[in-house]
This record gives structure tokens, C-alpha cells and sequence, in this order.
């Protein structure tokens, strides 16, 4: 672990517990700290990617850790992109910590359960390929985290529990307009690296389906957010159901990219 | 100085008591013109707003000024007659002075002891009276120091506390509840159904938010067009409803009549013509006026009145909490206060004590000197001898006034060195260098030399 992953886990950290009193106490200034907090944590982050190719031994990007690593930067960079036009800053409770765990998984000892040649294979489709999934499981994490938080949200607006001292979240509106704009980008990144994957395999096999349990278990990941974008887009679902759906469908797909490689 | 405070507010006085001494404005600065007369009182300041009628004075003669203050309520505020159905004096107005007095006006400028804790009215009003006081000319050095003071206190209260953030009526928490729903109120279209006083506050609360489209629909459609045409929006009859249901983002609805005018299967076609956007409906009606079925509708959020009043009520009880801790930042700056007006009196105090000291010294050394036959050498050398045991002896009592100034029981040190040096007694010996003393000091420093930073009313003095 570099010095500016370690920085940038520590700003994170330290972000998403500021956030996290601020949302209690309620305190709108930690927050907005907070949100400063992980913007310099991005750009740390980034850093530590920009200079990987520094050290002795270069880690692979293909490698889970850091494909995971550089899926929170992504889920970071958007929600900050969103926060310009939308308040949002409580997100930054779940986002900050949930990035700093990212950050440090490499120290943890997580490893890929994937075929170590396919891994260590440098060239520019199995990049591709993890670059655009990451990006994309990024995004549609920040599509499953404002889903929880519309939840939350709704609930509390249903029950009707609202006085005194409470939590102070995002609007409905802003939490679905997240939904919308990170499901608009995210799935269709995902859907450049399940064809980027595939034409990695074919590289390699000569086929373009390897059969294995990643690739199974990521297609259907990728149907079932097929559905849940078709549902959104053309069939008029809700903003409750749209924000159960991308929980659930968030599961399911971590799950499938990552569960799956890692328990094998 | 004594600071008296004389008056009646919203928790000793009903309101028509209190609109008995509710004086107009020209009446009121005629009155405070005649009372400045008298030299029992000092410097004045009159708040009177609908929920309280209070007079601030400074005084030497607190019994004196205390009578005169009844006088001025009863004759000057009140005509002469006593109020209908009031009982005796004391049973509606309360006095308070120095410590109490100065507490009593923080706690008014911060708004804690006003009907609704935490409103922002009180301090404009209370600015507002202080302008006025300075405009008469009856406010001075100290009601000056006192009211900027309290400004300074609310200031801290307001950004130290949570007091004010909570809405507690009706309307404000409408809206309040709407921006939980809604990212940007701005961009978004009311529908009102009634046109009484409870939607005209809603109107007006929506359009501060920035919210331009509103539509107001009612049974007497002439009614809706009155109340529409005073907030710039469309007037409508109730078979309108479908239409405007279809693109309406708030419904509030507030209309006599039986019978719910808004039914689940109503809402349940407008939530899908506007594709499941969310609506947020607020039933203030009694009878209700909105199916309660209609909550169920995933995409549809109804809050009845008892709802909304049970969310005022929660934040009034946070505001009150608020109010304890509010109570500590008023203490301190009381504090504070205190100590600017020991120094008032201590510094005078030294200064008198110096220069009885100094006259009772040259008194003596005058009389004695005149017996002895002394070379000019010899009179330096015991003039500088008495001299010598004067300030010896003051020593200690004078440096231990200046520095009582910064403690809590500072004013009750000064008195009793007055009583102990018999400062304020005409007939002890080198009284006579007080008159001397009165006439340098008697110079009111005006209000607009004085320095305060922490309050903007001040440039306007």
C-alpha cells in the first residue's frame, strides 16, 4: 500500500465519521467538511492510481483489491459530480467509510480468485475490461447507496416522524435523481465490460463465453439490471420501487462480479 | 445607576389588558418626551409590541422612579383608566432591576420569553425601539451598552442554539416537509383547494420559497380570484381538480364542506398521468378533505393536520429545549455586562476617594503648617511625608477596587467602600471636593461614540 492510499484511506475515513456526526447531531457544517473531506481524498486516490507505475513491483489494476479500489474512486467522483447540483452531503456518511474499506482491502489480504494468467495478462482488453466494470459497479453502487438512503427517507416521510431534533437526509427528488443519472451511465459501462470481457476470453480461448461462474453469474447480474433500467425508462416505475430495485439489484451484482471470484 | 425595568407581556397580561397600554406611536413619544422630565428617571427605552409593553430606565432614585414608572403606565400609556377587567396593579406588571432587569431584556431579544420561542420578530422589534429611544434622545450611554449587548446576546443565541432552526407553524412546516420531498421548491407547481386564511398562509409561505406556480382552486370561484390575483396565481373551480391534479407537485388542501374532495381513486389517476412523479399532500381541513387511503399510494405522501401539528409541536418541545442551553450563553454575557457597569461606578468611586484623600491631606498639612515655622526645604519634606502616607495607605482599598471590576461580587465591593469611607456622605471630611468632581463628570457620553462590533444597529446610531 502506497503512501497516498494510506493518506487518501485515512481522509476517508475520517470524512465518512465527520459525516456521520454531522448527520446525527444534526450539524449541516461537519458535513459540508465532510464532503471537502472526501473531494481531497479523491484526489489522493487518484494520485496513488497515477503513480502505481512508480513502484518496483507494479501491481495489476486487473487485480481485485485494486479493481475494487478503483471502483470507490469512481463511486466517489460521481457522487461528488453530483453533489455540484444536488445536497447530498449526507451520503458522504456511508460513502466516506465504505471508500476508506475499499482503499484498504489490499492490506487485508483479499485476493482474486481468478486465474492468476489471466490476471497478470497486461494489454489493453483485460484493462478495458476492469477499467469499465469498475467504473460501472462504481456508478450502480452509488445507484444502490441513494436507494437505501430513498428507503430510509421514505419511510420516515410515511410514518410521519419528522419533529424535533432528526436526521438530516437528502430530499426524495435529489436521492432519485441520483438513481437515475448513475443507473443512465452505470449499466451501460457494465455492459462495456461484460463486451470487453468477452472479447478479452476470446482472446485467450478462441471462444467468446468461458462458462465459468464469473461470467454466468455476471450476465445474469447484467439482465437483471437490463430489467431494472427498462422498468425505469419505459415502463414508469416509481421512485420507491426504482430505489428497492437498485438495493436489491446492487446485491445481486456484487455478489455476482465479486462474490463470486472471491469465494471460489 | 439602577436599571429598572417595568412592564406586562403575554404571561402576565391578557391581550386585552395588554392592548390597553398598547400606546400609537405619537402618543408613546409624547409620553416618553414627559416622563425624560423627571429627574428621578435617566434614560428610557419602550418596547411595545403586540405581546408585551415594557419600559427600560436608568435611575438614582429606584422607589422614585418605581412610582413614577406606575404613573407613566397608568396615566400617560393607559388614558388614565384602568384596563377591563383589570385587577390590581401588580397582578399584571412586573418590575425588575439591575441583574434581573438586564437578564429580563436578553431573554427577550433572544427570543425566549416570547409566545413562540425562537422567533425572529422580537429583535427587529426590539431594534426598532432602540432606534426609536435614540431618535427621542432618551437612550444613553448605559441603556445603549444594555440593548447592544442583548442584540449581541440574541446574535449568539440564534448561531449557537438550535432555538430558531425548528419550524413551528403550520405553513412553515408544510414546507419544510415538501423540501424533504422536493430537491428545488422552485421549479415546482401548488395546487391550493379553499381560499380561506390558512391557504392564503400557505400561499404566502410557498411564494417566499420561490415556488411561482400556484394555482388556487375553490368552490365560489369569485373568492379564488381575489385571493389568487394578490399572489399571481390562476383561479380555478373544484371541477377543475383532475387537470390540476395531473401536474401538481404540493396539493394543500383547506375547504369547508363534507365529504372527502380528493378519493384514493382520484390520486391513484394522477399519480400515473404524471408517471409515479411523487405528490405531497397536506390535508388541513376538518373535516378532512382528503381520503387518508390516499397515504397508501406508494408515490403519494398525505400529512392531515394533526400530522403537521404533531411535527410543530415536536420542534416547539426542541425549542424549549434549546431555550436551557440559550440560558447559559445569556448568563455569561450578563456577566460580562456586570462587569462594564461595576467599572462604571468603581472608576468614579477611586477618583472620589483620591481626591477626598488628597483634600483631607492638604486640609491638614495647611492648617498645621501654618503653626510650625518651617523652612521652605522642611515644608517639601513633610508635604512629601503626608503625601507619602496618603497613597500608602490607599493602596491597597484602590487596587483592590480596580480590579473587583472583573469579578462577580465587583458592585458589592464598591458599595462598601463607599459605605466604609463614607464616600456618599455629604458631611465627611474632604466631601467638599465633590461637587468639583460631579461637574467634570456629569457629561453623558453619547450613544454614538460608544464602541460595540458585535451588532449592526450600531451603524445606525
Amino acid at each position: 500500500m502506497t503512501e497516498f492510499q494510506q493518506a487518501a484511506a485515512a481522509i476517508y475515513l475520517a470524512a465518512g465519521i465527520l459525516a456521520l456526526l454531522g448527520l446525527a447531531l444534526p450539524a449541516p457544517r461537519l458535513t459540508r467538511i465532510a464532503v471537502w473531506g472526501v473531494g481531497l481524498g479523491a484526489l489522493i486516490h487518484g494520485a496513488a492510481f497515477a503513480t502505481l507505475h512508480e513502484l518496483d513491483s507494479v501491481p495489476q489494476l486487473t487485480d481485485l483489491p485494486y479493481a475494487i479500489s478503483f471502483m470507490a474512486w469512481i463511486a466517489v467522483l460521481s457522487l461528488l459530480v453530483l453533489m455540484w447540483r444536488l445536497r447530498l452531503g449526507s451520503l458522504t456518511a456511508a460513502v466516506g467509510p465504505l471508500a476508506f474499506l475499499a482503499v484498504f482491502l489490499p492490506t487485508l489480504g483479499v485476493q482474486s480468485g481468478t486465474d492468476a494468467d489471466l490476471l497478470s495478462m497486461r494489454g489493453t482488453m483485460p484493462h478495458a475490461h476492469v477499467l469499465l466494470s469498475s467504473a460501472g459497479l462504481g456508478m450502480l453502487g452509488i445507484t444502490g447507496l441513494a436507494g437505501v438512503f430513498y428507503l430510509i427517507e421514505h419511510r420516515r416521510l410515511k410514518k410521519k416522524r419528522l419533529g424535533g431534533r432528526r436526521l438530516s437526509l437528502p430530499s426524495l427528488e435529489a436521492l432519485d435523481r441520483v438513481n437515475l443519472a448513475t443507473l443512465m451511465i452505470g449499466f451501460p459501462l457494465l455492459t462495456l465490460g461484460l463486451i470487453t470481457g468477452s472479447a478479452w476470453v476470446h482472446a485467450t480461448s478462441g471462444s467468446y463465453w468461458s462458462g465459468s461462474p464469473h461470467a454466468v453469474w455476471t450476465l445474469v447480474g447484467w439482465g437483471v439490471y437490463g430489467g431494472m433500467s427498462a422498468a425505469r425508462f419505459f415502463g414508469g416505475q416509481g421512485a420507491r420501487q426504482a430505489a428497492a430495485s437498485a438495493v436489491g439489484g446492487f446485491i445481486f451484482l456484487l455478489f455476482a462480479v465479486i462474490g463470486v471470484e472471491m469465494i471460489r | 445607576m439602577k436599571i429598572l425595568l417595568l412592564g406586562m407581556s403575554h404571561r402576565s397580561a391578557p391581550v386585552e389588558i395588554r392592548e390597553h397600554y398598547a400606546a400609537e406611536d405619537s402618543v408613546a413619544e409624547a409620553a416618553l418626551r414627559r416622563l425624560a422630565e423627571h429627574p428621578e428617571i435617566g434614560e428610557i427605552v419602550l418596547i411595545s409590541t403586540c405581546n408585551r409593553v415594557e419600559v427600560v430606565v436608568t435611575t438614582q432614585s429606584p422607589e422614585e422612579a418605581r412610582s413614577r414608572l406606575k404613573h407613566f403606565f397608568r396615566e400617560e400609556l393607559g388614558g388614565g383608566t384602568p384596563a377591563p377587567g383589570e385587577g390590581a396593579f401588580d397582578d399584571h406588571f412586573y418590575l425588575h432591576a439591575d441583574q434581573e432587569a438586564v437578564g429580563h431584556v436578553f431573554r427577550v431579544a433572544s427570543a425566549i420569553d416570547s409566545m413562540v420561542v425562537g422567533e425572529p420578530q422580537i429583535l427587529g422589534q426590539m431594534k426598532d425601539a432602540y432606534r426609536g429611544s435614540i431618535e427621542l434622545g432618551t437612550c444613553g450611554p448605559i441603556l445603549s451598552r444594555l440593548f447592544q449587548k442583548a442584540f449581541a446576546t440574541a446574535k449568539r443565541v440564534k448561531n449557537e442554539t438550535r432555538i430558531a432552526q425548528r419550524p413551528v407553524s403550520v405553513a412553515r412546516v408544510a414546507v419544510e416537509l415538501a423540501r424533504q420531498i422536493f430537491e428545488d421548491l422552485s421549479d415546482k407547481k401548488a395546487l391550493m383547494i379553499g381560499a380561506g386564511e390558512m391557504i392564503e398562509a400557505a400561499l404566502f409561505a410557498l411564494k417566499r420559497e420561490g415556488l411561482d406556480s400556484l394555482r388556487v382552486a375553490n368552490r365560489t370561484r369569485p373568492r379564488a380570484e381575489e385571493l389568487a390575483a394578490r399572489f399571481g396565481a390562476t383561479a380555478h373551480g373544484l371541477e377543475d381538480l383532475d387537470a390540476l391534479l395531473k401536474d401538481s407537485d404540493i396539493v394543500l388542501s383547506c375547504i369547508g364542506g363534507q365529504g372527502h374532495v380528493l378519493d384514493a381513486a382520484r390520486v391513484t389517476r394522477a399519480l400515473s398521468a404524471r408517471r409515479n412523479h411523487p405528490v405531497f399532500l397536506i390535508d388541513i381541513g376538518v373535516p378532512r378533505n382528503i381520503d387518508p387511503a390516499v397515504d397508501d399510494l406508494d408515490s403519494a405522501y398525505l400529512y392531515d393536520i394533526d400530522d403537521i401539528q404533531g411535527i410543530a409541536f415536536s420542534n416547539e418541545e426542541e425549542r424549549r429545549r434549546e431555550a436551557s442551553l440559550a440560558e447559559t450563553i445569556i448568563l455569561e454575557e450578563q456577566e460580562r455586562l456586570a462587569g462594564w457597569m461595576v467599572s462604571l461606578k468603581a472608576v468614579p468611586t477611586i477618583r472620589q476617594l483620591r481626591a477626598r484623600a488628597e483634600a483631607v491631606r492638604q486640609g491638614e498639612l495647611g492648617s498645621s503648617l501654618s503653626k510650625m515655622d518651617l523652612s521652605d526645604a522642611q515644608t517639601k519634606r513633610v508635604e512629601a511625608l503626608t503625601r507619602s502616607i496618603v497613597n500608602k495607605l490607599l493602596h491597597r482599598p484602590l487596587a483592590r477596587l480596580g480590579a473587583q471590576t472583573e469579578q462577580d461580587q465587583g458592585l458589592a465591593v464598591v458599595e462598601e467602600a463607599r459605605a466604609l469611607f463614607g464616600l456618599d456622605d455629604s458631611d465627611a471630611p474632604g466631601a467638599e471636593v465633590d461637587s468639583e468632581l460631579d461637574a467634570s463628570e456629569s457629561e453623558p457620553v453619547p450613544a454614538k461614540t460608544l464602541k460595540d462590533d458585535d451588532d449592526e444597529v450600531g451603524s445606525a446610531r
